[in-house]
């Protein structure tokens, strides 16, 4: 390459050459550093504080079941009604969970009535936020674990509680209320009947007034409203599958790829 | 007119002198021959070897002893029986092909190279990976299994390709080898028969004619007028006498034995078979080029390196990420996977494909400019190239005969010797170029073979030698239509040539109808010729010839014959009409005619010429720091003479026996400094040891082997290569065969080229054109630069493809490239750009720099590894990066939230996680977001690699000296990639199985800040190399 008049000089500027490049590399890296975070700052000054910018991959809500209790393949639930052993680790899992519902926990939150979506345009509530519906544990009345702490597990009618997935701004239905409807996925021949379910609250529905959902810098006390289902006639010492399915116009279960859009599948073994 | 004014140069003789030390008398050792000398070189002493090259001493016998040695009788020759016998014991007169690698062995081992070792061990290793998550989990996914099956199928796609490819030209190579099988005349139970040569048996008795093959070694017995020709064995153009005298100690110069393969061109010649198939000469050597091993080629070399460097970034990057693993308490057997990842992940798939690909079209480029190329490492092995050792007959020059000088009118004159003679630009208009051109049309026994009124008058058949065929040719081409010439001037009678008159003579009538008179025309050795003159013709005029005319014609014959020209001297004279009438018998027998005090005409001189492309390329090798060596078994005066006017031997350098001679002092006085040539002989080089050698290479810069035999121009060319050379050496005899496959790129001519030659190359020239090396250089130097440009541009997004794992391991973000989105990326949108850099032409004359040296200029070397992987490499991750994040913050989930979600985030049975927005995910929901991760993450990369293919176009220009559009490939590469990242994001986007999806449109255009930032970086680099050559920048930065 090129050559340098004085050869001390190109020996001392060889020998300079480690501190050169390294402090290269340290100002290179200092500045990519930067660059990244500003693209990143950058970024986050564009998206919106309140509204995903895209929901589409959030086109149905998914719908999810308490006690989760999973085994190789999906929820599973096997207990033993004479050993309340076996139960109890599944009625702990609905008292934990139902601690979210309690008046106390829930007291931010207003009173709704109505039967109709409830919309808010502007921000009302205190600290700049929106209204959000009270959803307590004694609507789920025989299933809120209040009266019947055992949750039916004992008696071998078991109490799940099905909760919807939140979806920012999400309308799940034009008028009418969504409503859960379990079933046995596939009808035992034997069995003969059709699964008996009592809902909580009555007819299994989510009210509208929960909907939309704001997201959480605007309804930052929002609790997802449930459904409890108390399945009545579970036969004994046969493993049987159960479907839960959230009927409204605009939540759809027939996705093949997600077991969890719109409905929920588990397997329920009730043993003696 | 050009008139040639050449010193004289001294002769020197030693050539002559070569001696082979026969080792007599010891017949076990006889036939135990080169091969395993070669064999055990390594171990043995090389001064032995050069002694031991042959030992054979029929030439000394009689005929009685060589009677008695094989049991024959010259008469009767063999019996039938007797020759079964010898049959069945000896085997057929054949050669043994050379051992053909079954072809099963040569597709396997187009898989097991350097590349595709990195590749197998990938594959195992996915495999194992898979066995490990498998062994613990049941429903372990099966990425691993298809990314080793990928691997698997890489290698062996590109194995077959690469077999195809060198099939191919094997195939073309194939279609040279048309032996004709042949039929040798003997005599066996007193009884003449024709029977095919293989069946010949030592002690057989054989006649061979002009035009024949030698069937076999043969001692000559009796011979009439016999030459043949011996170039392909010891490359001497000129036909050699044969004849039943023991004329050489050497059994290669003696004139009494005929070798197997030559041809006898004229007269016939009956001879004693002494030894058939492997164990001739030929044979001898044909096994010496057997025994040689070939050398890895410069290519391979690096590829190795290349791999070794990947290997060590990916085992390393693999085990400080496996300890990082470990101590952030992931299980081990989990950590174990991340390694086996990260190795496998630092596995460039698609770059043994690439550079498969990219060295065969280079292969069918040279094709096209006839370079057929054998084996396609051996592409680039040329352009590594720093010297080449030529052979001379056939490569440097014409092999055959050609006039090169005329001498009359006390001038030389310089005839032009190109291929087709067709710019004879000497002075025509003297009378005595009339007679002299007279003389050597009519005393000129060679014809054209008949049917041939379309043909070229170069590439005309003639019957008839070497030297009368040249002048033949001279004639016709000057003259017009000799034959009709001839019909005109009828030949009364004729003397042909023989060697104890030295001269040829004919006796005509003229073609005047008014001149009664006889043409007597006479050509021959000079100086016989001179010795029957009195007189001397001079612008047509006779002159007395007296001493300084003598002493003219001296120094003329001198300087011819110092060009190493073979000097024929004509004369003729008009017989007086009154002494012979037109009805006189002339009896040649009774020599009834006079034959002195004829005419002096004057001097013709044949060389065989230096092809015409020759002196062009051998400067061209010049100006690329390839040092030219001559390496040739024919004699150093015509070596020397050749060497100069190809340049091998420049103008104006002067071996130490010049400057001898111009200082006129003893040899010994000369600085040896002085000398910038050196012109050694095979008798020299046997008494040299290997320092000696060592030094005259590495001292002259201008180098001449004569008179070498095949094993010394083996040690020759190991002798380069122990000065860290990359040797090529051309060649097409027999005799080139064992040095052609030593060398690390051995060249043979396709025409001219024996098959043993072509067997033992890498490359052919199919047109024998010299100058084809040149352009062998050139690609080769290109191909190394592309490969170059490839291999860093492959590089690069190996980092952006791996940096996305180990931060998956480290900060838990959820995956954001997957495996089967890294194969569609190597295997998929980045493999045409990648073969389109080797469109690109070359950034400076490539030929005017030195070649690369073995040792120093890599491949890949640190500033392309360091540049790509920490430079280009990571800000391509963080271009990738940033398209990731904007796609997960569009849909909910900020930056600030991926961090550490990686288990929930891979949790099945998590149905309900959180986004930023309170929003609720399942399983499914999750993985569709971050399969458009993935493919967000790809098109960033996607995206910055055109830009890294546009920065990787050149290496020090700027992208606007090379010119964006003049390499149009590159932009077809360019529209590839984007046509292909489209097919794959909105064609196959709802192909669950290939974890595609469809990206909005916006997106493609997050990185492409990124992709300009790439570019301007790498603009400046380039900007302060060429600045600030030789600073730390310039030392660091360029590769």
């Amino acid at each position: 390459m090129g050559a340098h008049p004085q050869p001390h000089l190109k020996q001392q500027l060889e020998r300079r050459q480690p501190v050169w490049i390294s402090l290269y590399y340290v100002a290179f890296y200092v500045v990519m550093t930067g660059l990244f975070a500003l693209c990143l700052y950058v970024l986050m000054q564009t998206v919106d504080p309140y509204t995903p910018d895209y929901q589409d991959q959030l086109q149905s809500p998914g719908v999810t079941l308490r006690p989760d209790v999973y085994g190789e393949k999906g929820l599973e639930i096997v207990y033993n009604v004479s050993d309340n052993r076996t139960w109890a680790d599944l009625t702990h899992i609905l008292h934990t969970f139902l601690a979210g519902y309690s008046p106390a926990a829930q007291e931010d939150s207003i009173n709704c009535t109505s039967d109709q979506y409830f919309f808010q345009e502007r921000f009302l509530a205190p600290n700049h936020t929106k209204f959000s519906c009270k959803f307590t544990a004694d609507m789920l009345q025989n299933c809120s674990g209040l009266a019947d702490p055992d949750f039916g597990f004992e008696e071998g009618k078991p109490c799940f509680i099905i909760k919807i997935n939140r979806i920012v701004k999400f309308l799940p239905s034009n008028g009418s209320a969504p409503r859960v409807d379990c079933a046995f996925l596939d009808q035992p021949q034997e069995l003969g009947q059709p699964l008996q379910v009592a809902y909580y609250p009555p007819n299994g529905t989510f009210s509208l007034h929960y909907f939309p959902y704001y997201g959480k810098k605007a309804q930052p006390h929002y609790s997802n409203p449930l459904v409890a289902a108390k399945l009545l006639n579970i036969p004994r010492n046969a493993q049987v599958a159960i479907v839960c399915k959230v009927m409204a116009e605009h939540v759809t279960f027939d996705n093949p790829h997600d077991p969890y859009e719109g409905k929920v599948e588990f397997k329920l073994k009730i043993e003696k | 007119m050009r008139q040639k004014r050449s010193e004289i140069y001294s002769v020197e003789l030693s050539g002559t002198k070569d001696i082979v030390r026969t080792d007599q008398g010891d017949d076990k050792e006889k036939y135990r021959g080169l091969k395993n000398n070669c064999l055990e070189r390594k171990k043995k002493n090389q001064e032995e070897d050069f002694q031991k090259e042959l030992q054979l001493d029929d030439h000394k016998l009689n005929n009685r002893e060589l009677e008695k040695k094989y049991g024959t009788n010259i008469i009767m020759g063999l019996s039938s029986t007797r020759a079964a016998e010898l049959l069945a014991r000896d085997g057929p007169n054949s050669l043994t092909p050379p051992k053909q690698t079954p072809e099963i062995v040569k597709f396997l081992k187009q898989m097991v190279g350097g590349f595709s070792i990195l590749l197998w061990v990938g594959a195992f290793l996915c495999w194992i990976a898979y066995g490990i998550q498998y062994s613990s989990d049941k429903s372990a996914s099966l990425n691993n299994v298809y990314l080793g099956s990928v691997l698997v199928l890489v290698v062996i796609l590109t194995g077959v390709f690469a077999y195809y490819q060198e099939a191919k030209s094997t195939n073309i190579m194939s279609s040279f080898n048309k032996m004709i099988p042949q039929q040798a005349l003997v005599i066996r139970d007193s009884e003449k028969k024709t029977i095919p040569a293989e069946q010949l048996v030592v002690g057989d008795i054989v006649e061979v004619k002009g035009g024949d093959q030698i069937p076999a070694d043969i001692r000559v017995l009796s011979s009439q007028g016999c030459r043949v020709d011996n170039s392909s064995l010891t490359g001497e153009s000129e036909p050699q006498p044969r004849s039943s005298e023991f004329t050489h100690e050497n059994p290669l110069e003696t004139k009494n034995i005929c070798f197997y393969s030559t041809t006898c061109l004229e007269g016939t010649v009956t001879g004693m078979v002494i030894n058939t198939g492997d164990r001739t000469i030929i044979g001898h050597i044909a096994s010496l080029a057997s025994g040689v091993g070939n050398e890895k080629t410069p290519i391979a070399i690096e590829i190795e390196h290349f791999v070794h460097i990947v290997a060590g970034v990916a085992v390393s990057i693999g085990i400080l990420f496996f300890i990082i693993a470990v101590s952030m308490k992931y299980r081990v057997l989990d950590s174990l996977i991340f390694l086996i990842g990260i190795i496998v992940a630092n596995v460039p798939e698609g770059l043994l494909g690439t550079v498969t690909v990219t060295l065969s079209l280079t292969a069918k480029r040279m094709a096209k400019k006839n370079c057929l190329v054998k084996n396609l490492e051996a592409v680039e092995t040329l352009g590594s190239t720093s010297i080449i050792c030529s052979d001379k007959t056939g490569t440097l020059t014409q092999n055959r005969m050609t006039v090169a000088h005329l001498w009359f009118d006390n001038q030389i004159f310089v005839a032009d010797t190109s291929e087709d003679h067709s710019n004879q630009v000497f002075d025509q208009s003297s009378s005595t170029w009339a007679s002299l051109s007279k003389i050597i049309t009519l005393c000129n026994r060679a014809e054209f073979k008949p049917g041939q009124e379309n043909v070229p008058i170069m590439k005309k058949a003639v019957i008839g030698d070497a030297s009368e065929t040249a002048l033949l040719k001279f004639s016709e081409v000057i003259l017009g239509d000799v034959m009709e010439i001839r019909k005109r001037n009828r030949k009364v009678v004729e003397i042909p040539f023989n060697s104890t008159n030295k001269f040829q003579l004919s006796i005509h009538e003229t073609d005047d109808p008014h001149d009664k008179r006889f043409l007597m025309v006479m050509k021959g050795a000079p100086e016989r010729i001179l010795e029957k003159c009195s007189t001397i013709m001079i612008n047509g005029e006779e002159h007395p010839l007296d001493k300084s005319t003598a002493k003219t014609f001296h120094t003329a014959y001198m300087e011819l014959g110092g060009l190493g020209e073979r000097v024929l001297g004509f004369c003729h004279l008009y017989l007086p009409a009154d002494e012979f009438p037109e009805t006189y018998s002339f009896d040649i027998d009774a020599m009834n005619f006079p034959t002195s005090n004829l005419c002096f005409v004057g001097l013709l001189s044949m060389i065989d010429p230096p092809r015409s492309t020759v002196p062009d390329a051998v400067t061209k090798c010049r100006s690329a720091g390839i040092k030219v060596i001559m390496v040739t078994g024919d004699h150093p005066i015509t070596a020397k003479a050749i060497a100069k006017s190809v340049g091998i031997i420049s103008a104006n350098s002067e071996t130490v026996e010049d400057i001898a001679h111009r200082l006129n002092i003893p040899v010994e006085q000369v600085n040896q400094r002085d000398a910038k040539a050196a012109i050694v002989t095979g008798m020299e080089l046997k008494d040299m040891s290997l320092e000696q050698l060592d030094e005259i290479l590495a001292n002259y810069q201008e180098i001449v082997f004569a008179r070498t035999s095949p094993q010394q121009k083996l040690i020759i060319v190991e002798g380069c290569q122990r000065q860290d050379a990359v040797v090529a050496v051309t060649g097409d005899g027999v005799n080139d065969s064992p040095a052609l496959k030593k060398a690390d790129i051995g060249i043979a001519m396709g025409i001219a080229g024996s098959d043993a030659a072509k067997n033992a190359a890498d490359m052919v020239l199919l047109d024998d054109n010299f100058a084809s090396i040149v352009t062998g250089v050139e690609e080769g130097r290109l191909i190394f630069d592309n490969l170059k440009k490839t291999i860093a541009y492959t590089l690069t997004k190996n980092i952006a493809e791996l940096c996305p794992f180990l931060i998956y391991i480290i900060a838990g973000l959820p995956l954001p490239i997957g495996t089967i989105t890294i194969l569609f990326i190597d295997l998929g949108t980045d493999i045409i750009p990648s073969i389109a850099l080797a469109y690109e032409k070359a950034e400076s004359d490539i030929m005017n720099r030195k070649p690369r040296h073995k040792k120093k200029d890599r491949l890949v070397n640190k500033p392309l590894a360091v540049y790509s992987y920490l430079h280009i490499g990571l800000m391509q991750a963080l271009g990738a990066f940033l398209v990731y994040f904007t796609v997960y913050a569009q849909e909910g989930f900020l930056p600030h939230t991926l961090i550490n979600l990686r288990v929930e985030w891979e949790n099945d049975n998590v149905n309900d996680l959180e986004d930023h927005y309170g929003q609720e995910w399942t399983r499914y929901q999750r993985e569709y977001l971050e399969w458009t991760g993935y493919t967000a993450f790809f098109v960033g990369i996607l995206v910055q690699q055109i830009a890294d293919l546009i920065i990787r176009k050149t290496r020090r220009n700027s992208i606007f000296q090379q010119g964006l559009f003049r390499n149009k490939v590159i932009w077809v590469g360019i529209a590839s990639q984007i046509i292909i990242g489209l097919i794959l994001s909105y064609g196959l986007g709802s192909v669950t199985a290939l974890n595609f999806t469809m990206l909005r449109a916006q997106y493609w255009f997050v990185a492409v800040p990124h992709a300009i930032l790439i570019w301007v970086y790498d603009e400046v680099r380039k900007l302060f190399i060429r600045l600030y050559p030789g600073s730390w920048w310039d030392k660091n930065m360029y590769y």
